[in-house]
């Protein structure tokens, strides 16, 4: 008898009942592999890992219940209705009976996705949670070209654009955008809504590339499912701060392409909640509005009149109640709203018309900045004398006003991350900006913290009034990490980190005796300089070596020690473990040495002329 | 001609009301007339002209007919004559020329455009309009400008009537008649006043003489009844209609969405399906390297991407970080598409599993060890070394009043060393690597066992005052060659003997001796040979540790250490705990009372284990291995039986240097102080202090 022989009549137990391969699934759904990977796709379910593969290795493999749950899907039949309603339409078409052709193809059945939402997101808290790939899918497809011959309709795609502005403006609105980061790949936001951390990605506003090896049917199920989530979780929001969804926009805003400015203005003329920045956006556009908009004033009018009349209905509390609902919002602001609110408070920005405009009106607004644009619509002119910043990000800048500030579009970003308002001198025009780093790495736990970030901690902690321990300062209360780590009072970590800094410091005192002393001497500092520093480098290797290996010894001592008392299965964890971090450690401290590597040339760099001409 | 013409009233009563009407109606047509501009001339002409032919043909048709023709024909005379005449004098006969000289002149001629049918607008701007036959340009007419024309307009009556051919680049005057023309068809009639369009009709089938008609079927009933058919299909859509199959109207776009979580509080309901769910893993975040401008560090220099190419496909990095000088430089994303693709698919298809994952910090793997400082003392740094060995001191040991150690090395000598000088105060040359040295651990007897070789030696030290070296000398001195001892048992296997140079004993072995070792009230000493063991002793070991009972002479007890060989043993003062050393690192400390197996398994050691010690009065012990370190514990056996003993790591020494392979060779405490003595293969001997 085989060994997994089954009697017959004996039903199948284990895994091999439990788990069915995809093929085999189809089959029993009764359906083909495309509205297999349709209903996949729209209902969440994914294939399982069963611990004992019983139909082979390389296959797919279903739970059991997954596939019972799509089969009582009430979409699985709704798709057979479809199909067999083409099948009509193509009779119809085929026996050239145009009318009746026509005639169905105008009410096709359609399907709704609401009830699966719900299903797979039973509380809001969860939609929000999963909504980092909508959000990011949602934006790509906003950005991209309809093709007919791919089945990506110009309706989609403008369906998406809505869609992102949508949420960008409650974003903005509330200030919950929490980082920024311009990559290679477009703009990372992060933003914090209910708690929930959610990233999304941009791409950059430029024709993008499609490529053929995709396949866009899957993309397009998954974009139907993620537009309909996005649209319900913007309803959502918009309900939480009394607005009503769907926004109707400014015609005339949305035929210059600024939809999130219009959408502003909707939220400023319709929400009833009393913000400071927001009237100030409103007052400079009511400004506009006077001076510009005579010709088109019918339009205002009848457009103001058909927000009224959507309004009216969600305003019957009366607006006391606003009010006193607008006064609880105010204090249940955290604390980082509040810090987000007002960095760019008092600021007025005036984008150039090279800089990505849809970020920026997206940013600035959404950390308390007033924005205008170069272009139609805009709320406020280039010539206006309240402006203190101005995007630009061009080689040189013809005429320049003296009373405000040319800034590269990376300032923005960065001060958006540190929080504070950055030094511009930097960012000028025509220069190259410094390192623009990701907000989300933990340099500590990375190993290697970059120039700039030190720099920007630094400023950080200028802005916040309070003295950070500068290099050469802390030298009483670490005085020997050697001893504390004998007493057992400092980590290993600590203790390699107090080595690492009292290394600094030595070398940082140790440059700046030589500089003094070269000074006294009355030498010419930056002839001197260039040897120096071959020399310096030499010796800053040679003290490590000397500060370490006493040190490092005392160090592993204590590591192992404690090992030692481990049991083999702690050990063998640990040492996996530590693998890992050295691994880590390597590529922070390969990371050093290039920067030190740079350091030392850019200062080769700097003073080498010079030298040679002494020489 | 009139008589004629009332004759055929009856049948073309519309004619004749044509006819009379005739004189009334030309006068108000001729106003009309001129400003239809469009009229083609020449078409005009030609029906003239067709007109006269069919007179001249049907000549001799019937009479209704020709009297047709003649009505015709005079009309023709008419109009003719209209052209040449004032257009409100309705004329005879006598301009029958005018009909000829109204022959259509530019049929024959070319017209003078010769550049084909292209749009005019191609010489809007050049001089000439196309060239002639002989090729020269065929030059455009000056054109007369608006006061030109205006005083044209004034001087010349008939100015009205010039019209400009814009095709053919001249001006044209109408003629009278085809100003008529123009005038009659602006009316909306036929442009010839002579066309009769409701000539009566003809029926030149002769029917008077037929038999038969031509089909004698009857009239079939469809042609007087309304269809069935199409009748059941209006029924079938007014029913369709009127059940709402089919609308009219347009589905009304209706906003889908909806408040569609409205409370979450009262939405517990778990998954419909039983399974859980397991969110997909979020991509990961972008790092400093996916900056547009990242620092300079995280660029790979050319030799590292270059390097990139010899590497197999997949362990390539799949991002190559770059640096764009500006925002604006920026350009779009390749793999933009490509990589949401990719996140598409390992979002449906990618099995996913909960793999637990340990996510704690290593450190807190390691046990809460007590302050090692509430420990002291216990050695800590090397504070005396005792050189003067030439070979590596393979045995160590140390006087019970801890005033002397003695040493055996490799060099064939056993010293013996003041511990707080480190002066050596005797030597004694044996001949042969001496494995181990022994104190008498009765401090009033100063003798020391030494193996080396195949012997054992008992030496007497000469420590200690008169009574005890008389003592000594007494004990040491063998009369016989037979010992006293067990010469009856084992003659074969141990020998007696004095031995004459450094006045002690020799104890010959057949074999190499290993080891030996006093018992602790020093009446005895037990030696070891590789195979079998002399002398009874308490603990056996070489996997196992036998556990001897020396009075009832039998095993008591078989501890199993679990290791590959051991290499030595050491057992606490109070005797119901064993340490015990392997060749593979591995410190065992057994609690006898606990169990047969260790109660704890250090691994302090990479290599193997030479000697392990403990402390007569401090909670301590050591181990010392040939990777040239010996580790300090601190062991506390509390007399709680209840309680585990406790076990802390202290302090690894390190100071001797390998050499042949060796490290440190033996590890013996200070008796009453808290001082640890090694033996290094590199022939010094250290002693570590507190």
């Amino acid at each position: 008898m085989p060994k997994h022989y089954r009697p017959p009549g004996k039903k199948k137990e284990g895994n091999a009942a439990k788990y069915i391969t995809r093929s085999k699934a189809i089959k029993y759904l009764q359906i083909t592999l495309p509205v297999f990977r349709r209903l996949c796709i729209l209902k969440g379910v994914f294939p399982r890992e069963p611990k004992k593969k019983v139909e082979g290795n390389h296959k797919t493999y279903y739970h059991m219940k997954d596939i019972m749950f799509l089969a009582h899907e009430p979409l699985l039949e709704k798709f057979r209705d479809m199909r067999a309603y083409d099948k009509k339409v193509k009779k119809a078409v085929a026996k050239k009976n145009r009318d009746l052709a026509h005639r169905l193809l105008t009410r096709k059945p359609t399907y709704t996705l609401d009830k699966l939402i719900r299903e797979r997101y039973p509380k809001f808290i969860d939609a929000l949670r999963d909504l980092d790939d909508s959000l990011t899918m949602v934006h790509l497809f906003a950005a991209l070209p309809a093709v007919e011959s791919e089945r990506i309709q110009v309706k989609r795609i403008q369906n998406c654009r809505r869609l992102s502005h949508e949420w960008q403006a409650y974003i903005s609105r509330t200030h919950s955008l929490r980082k920024t980061f311009i990559s290679v790949k477009g703009i990372y936001y992060q933003a914090e809504v209910e708690g929930q951390k959610i990233t999304w990605l941009t791409p950059h506003a430029l024709q993008q590339v499609l490529t053929d090896d995709v396949d866009f049917n899957v993309m397009l199920t998954f974009l139907e499912f993620y537009e309909t989530l996005l649209a319900f979780v913007n309803f959502k929001l918009y309900h939480s701060i009394n607005v009503k969804y769907p926004p109707i926009l400014d015609p005339r805003l949305e035929a210059l392409a600024a939809d999130l400015y219009a959408l502003y203005r909707y939220f400023s003329a319709n929400s009833r909640v009393p913000a400071v920045e927001s009237q100030a956006v409103s007052s400079s556009g009511s400004e506009q509005a006077k001076t510009e908009k005579k010709g088109t004033q019918t339009d205002e009018s009848e457009l103001r009149l058909a927000q009224l009349q959507h309004q009216l209905p969600a305003n019957e509390p009366g607006t006391l109640m606003h009010l006193v609902d607008a006064a609880a919002g105010e204090d249940d602001d955290d604390k980082e709203t509040r810090e987000c609110k007002t960095l760019f408070k008092n600021l007025k920005f005036f984008l150039s018309r090279e800089v990505p405009r849809e970020s920026l009106l997206f940013v600035i607004p959404a950390f308390g900045g007033v924005v205008s644009w170069e272009g139609d619509g805009a709320p406020f002119k280039e010539a206006d004398e309240g402006i203190t910043h101005q995007i630009i990000d061009r080689p040189t800048q013809g005429h320049i006003f003296l009373s405000r500030e040319y800034v590269q579009p990376q300032w923005i970003y960065d001060c958006v991350n540190a929080r504070i308002i950055l030094p511009t001198d930097n960012y000028m025009v025509g220069r190259v900006p410094p390192p623009h780093l990701s907000p989300f790495v933990d340099n500590e736990a990375e190993g290697y913290v970059p120039e700039y970030a030190e720099t920007i901690k630094r400023l950080q902690a200028a802005a916040r009034k309070e003295l950070l321990p500068m290099p050469g300062v802390d030298k009483q209360e670490l005085d020997d990490p050697q001893n504390l780590l004998v007493e057992g009072i400092i980590s290993r970590t600590e203790a390699n980190e107090a080595a690492e800094k009292k290394r600094k410091m030595y070398d940082l005192e140790k440059q700046h005796h030589e500089q003094l002393k070269m000074e006294l001497q009355g030498e010419l500092y930056s002839a001197s300089l260039s040897n120096k520093n071959m020399q310096s480098s030499v010796e800053i290797t040679e003290t490590r070596e000397e500060f370490l290996p006493d040190l490092e010894q005392v160090v592993e001592d204590a590591a192992s020690m404690s090992k030692v008392l481990m049991s083999r299965k702690k050990r063998s964890l640990y040492e996996a473990m530590q693998d890992l971090e050295v691994a880590v450690y390597q590529c922070g401290y390969v990371r050093y040495c290039r920067n030190f590597y740079f350091f030392f040339l850019d200062s080769l760099r700097r003073v080498s002329p010079p030298a040679l001409l002494k020489n | 001609m009139v008589e004629a013409n009332e004759s055929r009233l009856v049948k073309a009563p519309k004619e004749k009301k044509n006819k009379k009407k005739k004189n009334t109606m030309s006068q108000s047509t001729a106003v009309e007339e001129p400003q239809q501009l469009e009229t083609n001339s020449p078409l005009v002409d030609k029906v003239l002209s067709e007109n006269d032919d069919t007179e001249r043909e049907s000549g001799a048709g019937e009479h209704e007919l020709l009297e047709d023709e003649e009505f015709v024909r005079t009309g023709n005379v008419e109009l003719s004559n209209e052209v040449h005449g004032l257009e409100d004098q309705d004329e005879g006969v006598e301009a029958h020329q005018g009909v000829e000289e109204s022959d259509s002149s530019e049929d024959e001629v070319a017209p003078r455009n010769t550049i084909g049918d292209v749009p005019l607008k191609w010489y809007e701007d050049e001089e000439h309009i196309g060239y002639d036959i002989t090729g020269k340009k065929i030059k455009k007419q000056a054109r007369k400008d608006k006061l030109d024309s205006f005083l044209a307009g004034a001087d010349d009556a008939k100015n009205w009537r010039k019209l400009y051919d814009e095709y053919n680049d001249e001006e044209v005057e109408l003629t009278k008649h085809e100003t008529r023309l123009i005038r009659r068809l602006l009316k909306g009639s036929t442009p010839h006043a002579e066309v009769d369009p409701y000539a009566p009709s003809v029926d030149w089938f002769e029917w008077d003489d037929a038999k038969h008609p031509l089909s004698n079927a009857p009239e079939p009933k469809r042609r007087f009844i309304p269809s069935k058919w199409e009748n059941k299909k209006v029924v079938e859509y007014v029913r369709a209609i009127r059940k709402g199959l089919i609308k009219f109207d347009k589905p009304k776009e209706e906003s889908q969405f909806y408040l569609l979580w409205g409370d979450d509080s009262s939405s517990t309901d778990k998954a419909a399906h039983g399974l859980s769910y397991i969110p997909a893993p979020k991509p990961k975040l972008a790092g400093h390297e996916e900056s547009y401008n990242p620092s300079k560090e995280y660029i790979p220099t050319q030799e590292e991407i270059n390097s990139y190419q010899l590497m197999y496909e997949e362990d390539r990095p799949k991002f190559i970080p770059r640096r764009f000088e500006s925002l604006r430089s920026v350009p779009a994303y390749d793999n933009a598409l490509k990589e949401s693709f990719d996140r598409c698919l390992d979002l449906y298809l990618c099995p996913r599993t909960r793999k637990k994952r340990i996510n704690i910090d290593p450190e807190s793997l390691k046990p809460k060890l007590p302050s090692r400082k509430d420990l002291k003392p216990y050695p800590i740094t090397c504070c005396l070394e005792y050189r003067g060995h030439k070979g590596a001191v393979l045995s160590v040991s140390v006087e019970v009043t801890g005033q002397w150690i003695a040493s055996g090395s490799n060099d064939g000598t056993v010293r013996v060393w003041e511990v707080e000088t480190g002066r050596c105060l005797k030597i004694w040359e044996i001949g042969e690597a001496v494995h181990r040295v022994a104190w008498n651990p009765v401090a009033e007897l100063p003798i020391l066992a030494v193996s080396a070789g195949q012997d054992v030696l008992l030496l007497n030290t000469g420590f200690g005052n008169e009574e005890n070296q008389v003592k000594i000398k007494e004990l040491m001195h063998i009369e016989a060659p037979t010992a006293p001892d067990d010469s009856g048992n084992s003659p074969s296997i141990v020998s007696w003997v004095q031995h004459d140079k450094h006045d002690g004993i020799t104890l010959k072995h057949i074999k190499s001796v290993s080891s030996v070792e006093w018992h602790r009230k020093g009446d005895y000493f037990s030696t070891v040979m590789p195979g079998d063991i002399l002398f009874t002793s308490d603990f056996i070991a070489l996997k196992n540790v036998r556990v001897y009972d020396l009075v009832k002479q039998k095993l008591v007890k078989k501890l199993e250490a679990g290791v590959r060989e051991i290499s030595s043993i050491a057992i606490h003062p109070a005797g119901d705990n064993v340490i015990v050393g392997s060749t593979e690192g591995k410190l065992c400390w057994f609690d006898m009372d606990l169990s047969s197996q260790p109660y704890r398994i250090l691994k302090c050691h990479p290599k193997d284990i030479t000697n392990v010690a403990f402390h007569r009065s401090y909670p301590l012990f050591a181990s010392c291995s040939d990777d040239c370190t010996a580790y300090v514990f601190h062991g506390t056996v509390y007399s709680d039986l209840n309680q585990n003993p406790l076990i802390v790591p202290l302090e690894i020494l390190r100071g001797h240097t390998i050499t042949n392979g060796r490290g440190v060779m033996d590890c013996k405490f200070h008796p009453r102080q808290p001082w640890l003595f090694t033996a290094g293969a590199d022939s010094v001997i250290k002693l570590y202090c507190h």
